[in-house]
């Protein structure tokens, strides 16, 4: 019984390839149809499971997106330097895109007042990646004598790259001169700030390692941000820590638009590619009347029609499907560079989950042609009706 | 010399089972209606085992719609078909389907061989819907209609007659209870012709049960006898 099933089935396999092989150009359009399918589907499935993570890198070169300030209990709204230092470290390496500590205050310059702000440089450049000095960037920390610009400032006070400015604290008990290493325009309140190393921030304003502020990047998705604002919160009771929720919120709108619009765009590819399939399957059939009706005439019943159909469909779908999860992890990396300017990673979920949903498509455009192949009438094809 | 008095007993032996051997192909009132028009009415014949029987008539007097009935390719409106002792005329399609594959061997005017595949696999196709598909019996079928050379050719590499031929062949390879067909020679030419004749003479000679539809009054009169049809009724 075995050998006889194996038998039937080699015979149906030879039947089939022969028939498909002697219908190169439809067969072709019909896995060219379904390549394009399963390429859409792979590469947009692709990008839906890395876009989260994707977005929320993209978003990291928007700025900041986790704020630590002072607890409210705080005499002198500041906290310590050190606190920062420790909190920085407790945040998992990969998690962390960059951070810098802020120590705001008043200095006088020439022209007038200014509000100077002491920094990491390097943590800076890291959270706001779209920081593009004129100049350039202050690249060592202990650098004490050079300062950033921002643009408004730079402005009034007539300064340039290269110019020397005197910088003195509010009671002039301290003075420094400072090189203007860049001029940066952000179109925040920065434009009006100077920023220089923290080091030398302390010893203006004379604040011994206390600071006002901490901005960090954190690679955090959904309630992740609000766990590790938590945890910080806890353990470390002299701040107050928190997501900055306008990113995370533009985040989740931004994130949920664009996977419905990419399976929006999945949905009509696949209709599309069904309809074609089922074109192309339609006038095989037709083409074929006389010899569905031929072998009916010879015994063959409606199972065995529908299964020599549907086994072609299914080998179609299968060469479509192979071609197009090639083609689709090339579309979805030329759609990860294009748009997040990232590598897609291949996840193992979305093959099964392309060919699945491609055989659902080929099957589906396979039930009209496969229903007129079943209601042939050998009688009145044989006679060439 | 020999020959004919083979063919001539054989005739005899033939005629002979057409009193005594038992039917293979029996109606009683057979009709087939389209709308008002009767294309078989009230039709009754018997052909029994090893009978060699030609179905003849005018174009439209029912011989076409008469043998798709008798193939189980259509059915009756009225009246009973009994093959091989089974009433097919009341049998549903997938019914009908399995009687077409365990009794019947169709061999058509135009072959209807399929194009892709060999004369081999042509033949084949035909086991492949009664059992499975055996080469070598179909190679063996092939020979005895003297075509093993032309196994591997495709239909569109064979003439008119060794088309036929393997048609033949398809129809034979089952072990049919009957063979039924249809203008068997009405596209060939005279010489390819004369071949299938000899080739169902010869298969008649062997004990085969034909019934076959022509237009052919030589292949007629080598037929045991001659049913005539007439505006869908038996003539005489």
């Amino acid at each position: 019984m075995a050998v006889n099933s194996k038998l039937r089935s080699a015979f149906l396999w030879r039947m089939l390839v022969k028939a498909l092989t002697v219908r190169k150009g439809r067969a072709a359009i019909a896995v060219a149809s379904i390549m394009v399918g399963a390429a859409v589907v792979f590469a947009l499935t692709s990008l839906y499971l890395d876009i989260s993570r994707k977005m929320s890198e993209e978003l990291r070169a928007y700025g900041a997106n986790f704020f630590v300030g002072p607890a409210a209990s705080s005499p002198d709204r500041r906290f310590d330097l050190a606190a920062y230092r420790r909190i920085v470290a407790s945040v998992p390496e990969e998690k962390l895109a960059g951070a810098s500590p802020f120590l705001y205050g008043v200095v006088r310059l020439d022209l007038g007042n200014a509000v100077l702000a002491g920094v990491d440089f390097t943590g800076l450049k890291a959270i706001s990646p779209y920081w593009q000095p004129e100049g350039g960037w202050i690249t060592v920390d202990f650098d004490e004598r050079n300062c950033i610009v921002g643009r408004g400032l730079a402005d009034k006070m007539e300064l340039t790259v290269g110019k020397t400015v005197t910088v003195f604290n509010r009671d002039k008990t301290f003075r420094t001169e400072l090189r203007v290493k860049g001029i940066v325009e952000t179109g925040e309140a920065a434009d009006e700030q100077m920023f220089v190393n923290m080091s030398l921030a302390k010893k203006i304003f004379g604040t011994g390692g206390r600071i006002d502020l901490a901005m960090l990047s954190v690679v955090a998705e959904g309630t992740e941000a609000d766990a590790l604002a938590a945890r910080i919160n806890t353990q470390f009771p002299e701040v107050e820590a928190k997501p900055i929720r306008k990113i995370s919120q533009s985040d989740g709108r931004i994130l949920d638009k664009i996977e419905g619009f990419m399976a929006l765009v999945a949905a009509i590819i696949l209709v599309i590619t069904t309809l074609c399939v089922n074109a192309i399957l339609s006038a095989m059939v037709v083409e074929r009347t006389p010899e569905i009706g031929l072998q009916k005439a010879l015994g063959a019943d409606d199972r065995a029609i529908v299964l020599q159909f549907l086994a072609e469909t299914v080998l179609i779908c299968l060469v479509g499907v192979a071609l197009g999860l090639v083609v689709g992890f090339a579309l979805a990396q030329v759609l990860g560079q294009t748009v997040f300017s990232a590598w897609v990673s291949l996840r193992p979920l979305v093959v099964p989950l392309t060919v699945g949903i491609s055989l659902v498509a080929a099957i589906a455009a396979a039930v009209i042609p496969i229903r007129s192949a079943i209601g042939v009438v050998p009688a009145r094809v044989l006679k060439g009706e | 010399m020999d020959k004919r008095i083979d063919f001539d007993t054989a005739a005899m032996f033939a005629s002979d089972y057409s009193r005594t051997s038992k039917p293979v192909i029996e109606t009683d009132g057979l009709t087939k209606q389209f709308g008002t028009v009767a294309a078989l009415d009230d039709v009754d014949i018997c052909i029994r085992e090893g009978e060699f029987v030609a179905i003849m008539g005018p174009s439209g007097s029912g011989k076409t719609t008469l043998l798709n009935i008798l193939s189980c390719l259509d059915t009756p409106s009225a009246g009973t078909y009994r093959l091989d002792g089974l009433d097919v005329s009341t049998l549903t399609e997938p019914e009908r389907a399995v009687i077409r594959r365990e009794k019947i061997g169709l061999v058509f005017q135009q072959f209807h061989l399929i194009p892709y595949l060999t004369a081999l696999e042509n033949v084949m196709l035909a086991q492949h819907y009664h059992s499975v598909a055996d080469a070598d019996e179909a190679m063996e079928i092939l020979q005895s209609v003297g075509l093993s050379a032309r196994a591997s050719h495709l239909p569109s590499q064979l003439s008119g007659g060794e088309q036929q031929r393997v048609c033949i062949a398809r129809a034979l390879v089952n072990e049919p209870a009957i063979i039924l067909a249809d203008e068997p020679t009405g596209n060939l030419d005279e010489e390819n012709e004369k071949l299938i004749i000899e080739l169902l003479q010869r298969l008649h000679e062997d004990g085969r049960t034909i019934a076959l539809v022509t237009h052919n009054p030589e292949m007629g009169a080598l037929a045991d006898r001659t049913i005539r049809l007439r505006h869908g009724k038996l003539d005489g």
